[in-house]
């Protein structure tokens, strides 16, 4: 047996079986991949109740005396409240209770990071969504109908809804103590001597836009209250901890009084990390006045209008490189819309900021990255954590220099991307070899036919084939600034009959973290998958593992699992020895069997061990825990080491544009990946598939339409994400790579799989129009404006004079002319 | 106008008796009359397919039907795909083998309408994709959806 740090580090349960000392030290060797489940497509454990439809989510879970509650909403964005009248909602039939802000009985206050935000507002509205009043009643109709009587009277105050606006010394004030909240720097080298070594400097302005989640099952939770001692929490959520953490502060209980459990949940993408929390408050408050089961489903509009959303991003480059293709220098001032309240804005801009320049090597930097407040919808968790926002402009800056220096895009990263020779982060964080963003690259462009492509554009009437690539660095990590919360608890069960229990504090949300930790036990304990069984999280059952978020659910669980199976083998190896009649040192678990090394027909099964444990009385409960290694990073500098290990990606974009219509069709996108390790063939391809399908709706129809402050396309009809029939060709290509960082050399794909899609969707369209377009989403009236008098239509377009227009004023000029 | 209306239809095989209040959306009926709470409610407005159900053998978003409306009709929800209790229609099992479940919320409408889909014997990928286009899904990006169709086409053409 390995010792623990081994073991837990590097999956080397298995490796131990082997007892090969190279294995043990690289944790996997070429011999272990012959048996067990690991890098398999066994069916997801999750997946037969839901296509039977019997998995009940929280709108499918019911108590005797069940209230329905709902919330009132500001629908303006900036006002100061004078009073909230509650008493014809009071009135209104079958209304069991009404609450203002005065009933809040603990702290009426929200936010993981700041608390900035009330539940219910008192004197202030400062976004759209902002609550006024919360009502339980015996049927959904009735509560959101007496919300609607809810009256305020409210004075309309000035809003601020641009956060370049919003940073103005005479803005209107969202909060006391100015709108800027928050900047971050990366400082290395010196920007201004390189600048004038540059043979050539691309400046721009990026516009990037919001992206609402749109997780098909809407927010909801059920409070159960026990006396006003304890309340049970059942919610489609990101983060148990969170709830836990938000609701003992509203009802002023210690954590060990609410528990929290995860219902089956129906998508996330960020939009359950933090918001939950507000929705599990509102409802345990009004379970704790009522004595009764109450249960908060949000309409699909509201949840809309006023969930957390990706952020909107200005993004201002000014990028330099000499005459061979090699970057010198990157500066980018980026402005963050964190919208009314801090929410995880300061964090996700915090990982935007170190994500600015991607994965290449720039020697001198200088970033700057602002967090600023306005009365928009606020800004959240969303799949990439401000990384996609700062990826899209770094990749179209990249197009621009590779075009300026007369190079391909492919060649020209070629010459920067980091690999194992040039293996400096821009933070000046050295990485653990393999590096393989050059691997990505390269695999990527050979199979999706580049060079031939990318020599001519194909014409074809209106149509016109373009195709783009996009490169990112993702930390799957909590960042430096967040690494407190790094950790991760499991607990381990032998069952008599040999079955295994697993609880993590870690979620399934779809993204497949159930299949992932049966996949890891069952493989350390050399069973089938189908003995292990993991049930959703539960605050009760497992310490506070942080939330699932950063792509690092199925590592950091799969680390604390390998620590507790590693624990449990110590009181297991000894009983399988002495069955065996060999050494403890000699066990290993294979095949559902205890065996002696070497010896694979002296053996017993693992449910005899597992019988034999329960007849000696020796304990079957074994507790896991993990943490990620302490980082040095010095946030005055933005120098260090924010995260502690990275996954690379390369997509390749293939598009068909029609340049009359400013329609785009993503026909193919071919996206390598640098996993460390498939733990589960089938969760990670549907990752990928899944994620560039999300990235592609940001890049081409996802568009937030604000006005201000409200949202005026809050519906699936006219906020249109991607359908069957628009989904193009993905090509994976799994790159493994041996490293110890996670459990068997596993990394994170959730959000690597979306991140660089805009961007390479974006370089395609452009090569496809022979146009520089600067902003997202890729719209039709985006693209035709961007064509300006090179639409075929031009002449119709500008009025009745075909030779006007001026073609300087298009935003067909490159950003350097600008 | 009455209190409540009166309606028999075939539910998942079995002959049902109700009664509605006339505004009751067919969604509600199956999930809070019936127990049925595989179909679920994703928006409410006909545009996410989450509570699709087989209305006399026709795909419909249950949240736009109303149940008075539905007096004498087969009504087909996912629970009853298979055709007997437990049972699953070869479009779920293939479904299963494809790996095209994630958060499983949006699953039991793809089922019925793939189902369908798979019953028609629409072969057409283009058109299989086209069919399927009512149902929203935010984790798989369709792929492994679409291959379970394909599968189920080809397992139902193996053995008919």
């Amino acid at each position: 047996m390995p010792n623990r740090e081994q073991h837990r580090r590097a999956g080397a349960a298995a490796a131990a079986t082997h007892g090969r000392a190279k294995d043990r030290q690289s944790g996997f060797g070429a011999g272990e991949r012959g048996h067990g489940p690991l890098g398999g497509r066994h069916p997801r454990p999750d997946a037969a109740a839901k296509v039977a439809g019997s998995a009940r989510y929280v709108a499918d879970l019911a108590l005797p005396g069940m209230l329905h509650a709902a919330v009132a909403v500001a629908r303006v964005a900036s006002a100061r409240v004078r009073s909230v009248d509650l008493e014809a909602a009071r009135a209104a039939s079958d209304v069991e209770a009404v609450l203002g802000a005065a009933d809040v009985v603990g702290e009426n206050s929200i936010g993981v990071v700041f608390p900035d935000q009330q539940l219910l507002v008192t004197d202030r509205v400062r976004m759209v969504g902002d609550r006024l009043a919360l009502v339980a009643a015996r049927t959904p109709e009735a509560a959101w109908a007496a919300a609607a009587l809810v009256g305020a009277d409210v004075e309309e105050l000035p809003g601020v809804h641009d956060p370049v606006a919003a940073v103005a010394a005479d803005a209107p004030a969202v909060h006391e103590g100015g709108n800027l909240l928050r900047t971050f720097l990366v400082r290395r080298g010196a920007v201004r001597p390189a600048a004038r070594r540059a043979a050539v400097v691309v400046e721009a302005e990026y516009r990037v836009g919001g992206q609402e989640h749109a997780y098909l099952e809407p927010q909801g939770c059920l409070a159960i209250p026990e006396g006003r001692e304890r309340v049970v929490i059942v919610a489609s959520c990101q983060c148990p901890f969170y709830i836990q953490q938000g609701v003992a502060r509203v009802l002023g209980l210690p954590l060990a009084a609410v528990r929290v459990e995860q219902a089956p949940t129906g998508g996330g993408f960020g939009g359950k990390e933090d918001y939950p929390t507000e929705l599990a408050a509102c409802a345990a408050l009004l379970a704790w006045h009522t004595s009764r089961p109450v249960r908060l489903i949000y309409p699909r509009e509201l949840d809309m209008q006023a969930s957390s959303k990706r952020h909107a991003v200005i993004v201002r480059h000014r990028w330099g490189a000499d005459r061979d293709g090699h970057l010198l220098f990157a500066e980018v001032e980026s402005f963050y819309d964190a919208g009314a309240y801090a929410g995880l804005s300061t964090v996700v801009a915090e990982r935007g900021n170190v994500s600015a320049i991607g994965p290449y090597s720039v020697p001198s930097i200088d970033v700057r990255t602002h967090v600023v407040y306005t009365n928009n919808l606020f800004g959240g968790a969303f799949r990439g954590f401000g990384a996609p926002q700062v990826t899209f402009a770094a990749e179209a800056t990249m197009d621009a220099l590779a075009s300026r220096l007369g190079l391909d895009p492919i060649e020209f990263r070629r010459r920067n991307v980091l690999d194992e020779h040039r293996r400096t982060t821009c933070t000046g964080q050295r990485l653990r070899p393999p590096v393989l963003a050059r691997e990505c690259l390269e695999r990527a462009a050979a199979a999706a036919g580049w060079t031939k492509r990318r020599g001519a554009v194909t014409v074809d009437g209106h149509w016109r084939q373009g195709i783009g690539v996009a490169l990112v660095q993702y930390g799957c990590n909590l960042h430096h600034g967040g690494q407190r919360l790094d950790r991760s608890s499991a607990v381990v069960i032998l069952q008599p009959d040999g079955s295994v229990i697993v609880r993590v504090g870690l979620t399934e949300m779809g993204q497949g973290n159930l299949v992932a930790c049966q996949t890891i036990a069952a493989q350390a304990l050399g069973v089938d998958p189908s003995v292990v069984q993991v049930w959703q999280p539960d605050t009760t059952t497992v310490a506070d593992s942080g939330p699932t978020v950063a792509s690092r659910g199925a590592h950091m669980s799969g680390l604390a699992i390998l620590d507790a199976v590693w624990r449990l083998r110590r009181r297991l190896d000894p009983v399988a020895a002495e069955l065996l009649a060999c050494a403890s040192a000699e066990v290993e678990l294979r095949g559902g069997f205890a065996s002696v090394r070497g010896k694979p027909r002296r053996r017993v099964s693992v449910a005899q061990v597992a019988a034999e444990m329960a007849a000696r009385r020796i304990e079957p409960i074994s507790n896991g825990f993990t943490r990620s290694s302490i980082r040095r990073f010095d946030p005055s500098t933005g120098r260090g080491a924010p995260y502690e290990f990275y996954a690379m990606a390369c997509h390749i974009a293939r598009v068909a544009v029609d340049a009359e219509l400013g329609l785009v069709r993503l026909e193919e996108v071919t996206a390598a990946h640098d996993v460390g390790r498939i733990i589960h063939r089938d969760a990670l391809e549907g990752q990928i598939q899944g994620g560039v399908v999300q990235g592609m709706g940001w890049a081409i129809s996802e568009r937030l339409a604000l006005e201000s402050g409200r949202l005026l396309n809050p519906s699936f009809t006219d906020y249109v994400i991607p359908t069957a029939a628009d989904v193009p060709h993905v090509t994976a290509i799994i790159i493994e790579g041996e490293t110890a960082a996670g459990p068997y050399g596993a990394k994170g794909v959730g959000e690597p799989s979306l991140i660089p899609t805009a961007a390479a969707v974006r370089n395609a369209v452009c090569h496809a129009l022979g146009v520089e377009i600067n902003e997202l989403p890729l719209t039709p009236p985006v693209l035709v404006a961007a064509l300006g008098q090179r639409h075929p239509l031009a002449w119709v377009l500008a009025g009745s004079d075909p030779g006007a227009g001026t073609p300087e004023t298009s935003a067909a000029l490159t950003p350097a002319q600008r | 106008m009455a209190e409540r209306v009166r309606i028999t239809l075939t539910l998942n095989g079995r002959q049902r008796t109700f009664e509605v209040p006339p505004g009751r959306r067919l969604l509600d009926l199956l999930r809070d009359d019936a127990g049925l709470i595989g179909t679920k409610e994703g928006c409410g407005a006909g545009e996410c397919g989450a509570c699709m159900v087989l209305l006399d053998g026709e795909p419909v978003t249950s949240c736009l039907v109303l149940a008075a409306s539905c007096d004498g009709a087969t009504v087909v929800t996912v629970e009853g795909l298979g055709g007997a209790p437990g049972a699953l229609h070869p479009f779920q099992r293939a479904l299963l083998a494809a790996g095209g479940v994630q958060c499983g919320f949006c699953t039991p409408g793809i089922a019925v309408t793939g189902s369908s889909i798979v019953d028609r014997n629409e072969r057409d990928p283009a058109e299989q994709a086209r069919l399927l286009a009512g149902n929203l899904c935010r984790c798989t990006g369709y792929t492994k959806v679409l291959e379970a169709l394909a599968a189920a086409q080809e397992a139902g053409h193996a053995e008919p």
